[in-house]
């Protein structure tokens, strides 16, 4: 795993490199902007760990002359600002997750890994299931080339469906890979779920197979 | 002009003004002394030409008669300025001043009235006429009566009545002029005073300008010590603030250097003093964030005229930041908000609010997060539930106890709460706890119609 810490504060920059070695990744660092987009841009990482006060180029610009470049490896900004509206403007730009100053290195290594877990095996980043395009690293769905606005929790729910097809999908599977528990009343929770994204993309889409699951077709209504 | 003195602009003023009320004054005296002596000589003109008539005749051949001309001894003194001529068909009789001069005919004159004009006369000069048509007793023909004057005596007069004027409207200028920097004195003395005071309140904080002011510079002062008011109530406050910022400093740096001790004596195991110096940084992290979140909230409580938010888009965008963590996106969220519902604060004021509510309902949701807007009788109303195991009425009321210090609202729900608390009281807005029909926390966001726009 390779992973680009882009950080200028001369004792921050080191320490998170070492922490990410320990944790087993190969690390470079990149002290400014100009570096920082560089890097991203010629070399092929994993993950980006990404300062948003640098020198030269702040670290949104560089965020987003990456994403402009169809450069979509996972970045996680971390800032000495902890307002929301600058949360909000990273994710626009791109983000996939915000970590504020002054952060517990463990938690830092936890968002890591769990950016790397979410975006890995995502190297064919669309898949198609009829008219349904889903691009599985932007994470967003397309009906007939038309952008369906799906939350988190719908998007995986789809995603995971498309991924295990042709295989009807138990509600209890589907409640444990989405919520990462299987509880009592979960299974509801599950088919009001599934009645929303039936409702986006076409009820005919989710195919409810009696005592096997949900499978989602090709049809179109 | 950028550095002017208030007392040179005044006596400027007041110069230049009385200058030109003296000057229109002098032209129109002028003038009306002008007429007044045209108007005079015209009538010492007319009694010497009513004894040149007395003393008139003219036979029958034409041939015209002055007994006696006027007594006037200049009519008989050469070029003396002062004439007269009697013209008739065939002859001209004139004073011995003309000498062998003649006065130039007029069409204009007739026998109803005496006429005066100005024309070029005799020896190169402007003479000042006075003529009529006159028929004499025994006689056919009417004759021309002129009488002259020197216009030049006229001009004299004249001249001599303005240089005197102008001497005398001079004297009446310095002295009003003098008048005037008395006044401007007078009146700018309460501003000097007020200099004096202002100096000293800059040294004293807690001095105030008298009341002994004008009528018309008491507003001024009035707004002064106001203003002094009001600073000296945020410079209190600002103090009082840092002086918060230190004391929740001060235990971390107690506990850093507690730490830093143990592991000097050697006696501590790495990994405890370790969890120490996280613990000590962590509670030096949230004093500094909590004096962030105090200063977002005082900032906000001077609102823009113009603020305008909506909280749909601006719930969805928070919504997308916190999809990106771990928890966040096993959460789902249902979003009830009108999309034509407005709120008077700022997008910005807004987003610190719902942020942390939103922050805390997805840490301690089970599986749903519900954020719900509505207007009602022209009051907004936000909501924030989740279904997870909500906060005891003990823990709820203490959150809410007004002047918590948010550093010390501890973990849980605390700090985000408090944050939102002060961010809400800031922009006028309420904010209330309780059960959520999901089965855990409930928070209540109000604001009354003032706040709330129609979208």
């Amino acid at each position: 795993m390779r992973a680009l810490v882009v950080e200028d504060d001369p004792d921050v920059g080191p320490d998170v490199v070492r922490a990410l070695e320990a944790a087993g990744f190969v690390v470079d660092l990149a002290q400014n902007g100009d570096d920082a987009w560089f890097k991203g841009d010629v070399e092929d990482y994993d993950i980006a760990v990404l300062d948003l006060g640098l020198p030269r180029l702040d670290g949104l610009s560089v965020l987003k002359k990456w994403r402009a470049n169809d450069r979509l490896l996972p970045v996680l900004i971390l800032s000495a600002r902890s307002d929301w509206t600058e949360k909000v403007e990273g994710i626009e730009a791109g983000a996939d997750d915000y970590l504020a100053k002054p952060f517990q290195m463990a938690e830092l290594i936890t968002r890591v890994r769990g950016l790397v877990r979410r975006t890995a095996g995502h190297a064919a980043s669309s898949l198609t299931v009829g008219d349904l395009q889903i691009d599985t690293r932007r994470m967003t769905v397309t009906l007939e080339g038309a952008p369906v606005s799906l939350s988190q929790l719908e998007f995986r729910l789809l995603n995971y469906l498309a991924h295990q097809k042709p295989r009807a999908v138990p509600a209890g599977e589907l409640a444990e890979h989405l919520y990462g528990s299987n509880e009592a009343d979960d299974t509801n929770a599950i088919e009001q779920l599934v009645v929303r994204v039936r409702r986006k993309v076409g009820a005919a889409r989710i195919e409810t197979k009696r005592g096997f699951g949900y499978l989602l077709t090709d049809q179109r209504t | 002009m950028k550095r002017y003195s208030l007392q040179l602009r005044l006596l400027a003023g007041a110069a230049v003004a009385v200058f030109v009320a003296l000057a229109i004054a002098w032209v129109a005296m002028t003038l009306l002394f002008q007429r007044q002596l045209e108007q005079q000589v015209g009538q010492e003109l007319r009694r010497d030409a009513l004894q040149l008539i007395a003393g008139l005749s003219v036979d029958a051949a034409g041939s015209i008669t002055v007994q006696e001309g006027p007594s006037d001894p200049r009519f008989d003194t050469p070029t003396s300025g002062l004439y007269w001529q009697v013209s008739g068909k065939s002859q001209i009789q004139r004073s011995r001043s003309l000498w062998d001069q003649a006065l130039s005919p007029s069409a204009a004159a007739d026998g109803l009235q005496w006429q005066t004009r100005f024309a070029d006369g005799p020896f190169g000069r402007r003479l000042f006429l006075l003529e009529r048509l006159v028929q004499p007793p025994g006689s056919k023909d009417r004759v021309l009566v002129q009488l002259a004057l020197d216009e030049g005596e006229l001009r004299l007069a004249r001249t001599e009545f303005g240089t005197i004027l102008a001497v005398f409207l001079f004297v009446l200028w310095v002295v009003l002029s003098g008048a005037a920097w008395i006044q401007v004195q007078l009146g700018l003395r309460p501003l000097v005073h007020l200099r004096r005071e202002l100096a000293a309140l800059r040294h004293n904080a807690a001095e105030r300008l008298s009341a002994d002011y004008p009528r018309e510079v008491e507003p001024l002062t009035r707004a002064i010590n106001d203003l002094a008011s009001a600073r000296e109530t945020d410079v209190r406050r600002a103090r009082q603030r840092a002086a918060d910022l230190a004391h929740g400093m001060k235990t971390p740096l107690a506990a850093l250097a507690a730490q830093s001790r143990l592991i000097r004596a050697g006696g501590s195991d790495p990994d405890v003093a370790a969890d120490g110096l996280d613990r000590a940084i962590a509670a030096a992290a949230a004093a500094v964030e909590a004096e962030l979140a105090r200063a977002r909230a005082a900032a906000s409580r001077h609102r823009p005229q113009d603020a305008q938010a909506a909280p749909l888009p601006v719930a969805q965008r928070l919504i997308s930041v916190l999809e990106r963590t771990d928890k966040g996106m096993r959460v789902d969220y249902l979003v009830d908000i009108p999309d034509s519902l407005r709120l008077a604060v700022t997008g910005e004021d807004l987003s610190e609010m719902l942020g942390p509510l939103l922050e805390n309902a997805v840490r301690f949701a089970r599986r749903r997060v519900r954020v719900a807007g509505k207007a009602l009788d022209g009051n907004i109303l936000l909501s924030v539930e989740d279904d997870g195991p909500g906060i005891t009425s003990g823990d709820a009321a203490e959150a809410m106890v007004r002047g918590v210090r948010l550093d010390e609202a501890g973990g849980g729900h605390g700090l985000g709460l408090a944050i939102a608390r002060e961010m809400v009281e800031a922009t006028g807005g309420t904010i209330a706890l309780g059960v959520s029909s999901l089965g855990g926390l409930r928070v209540d966001l109000g604001w009354t119609s003032s706040w709330a726009l129609t979208g």
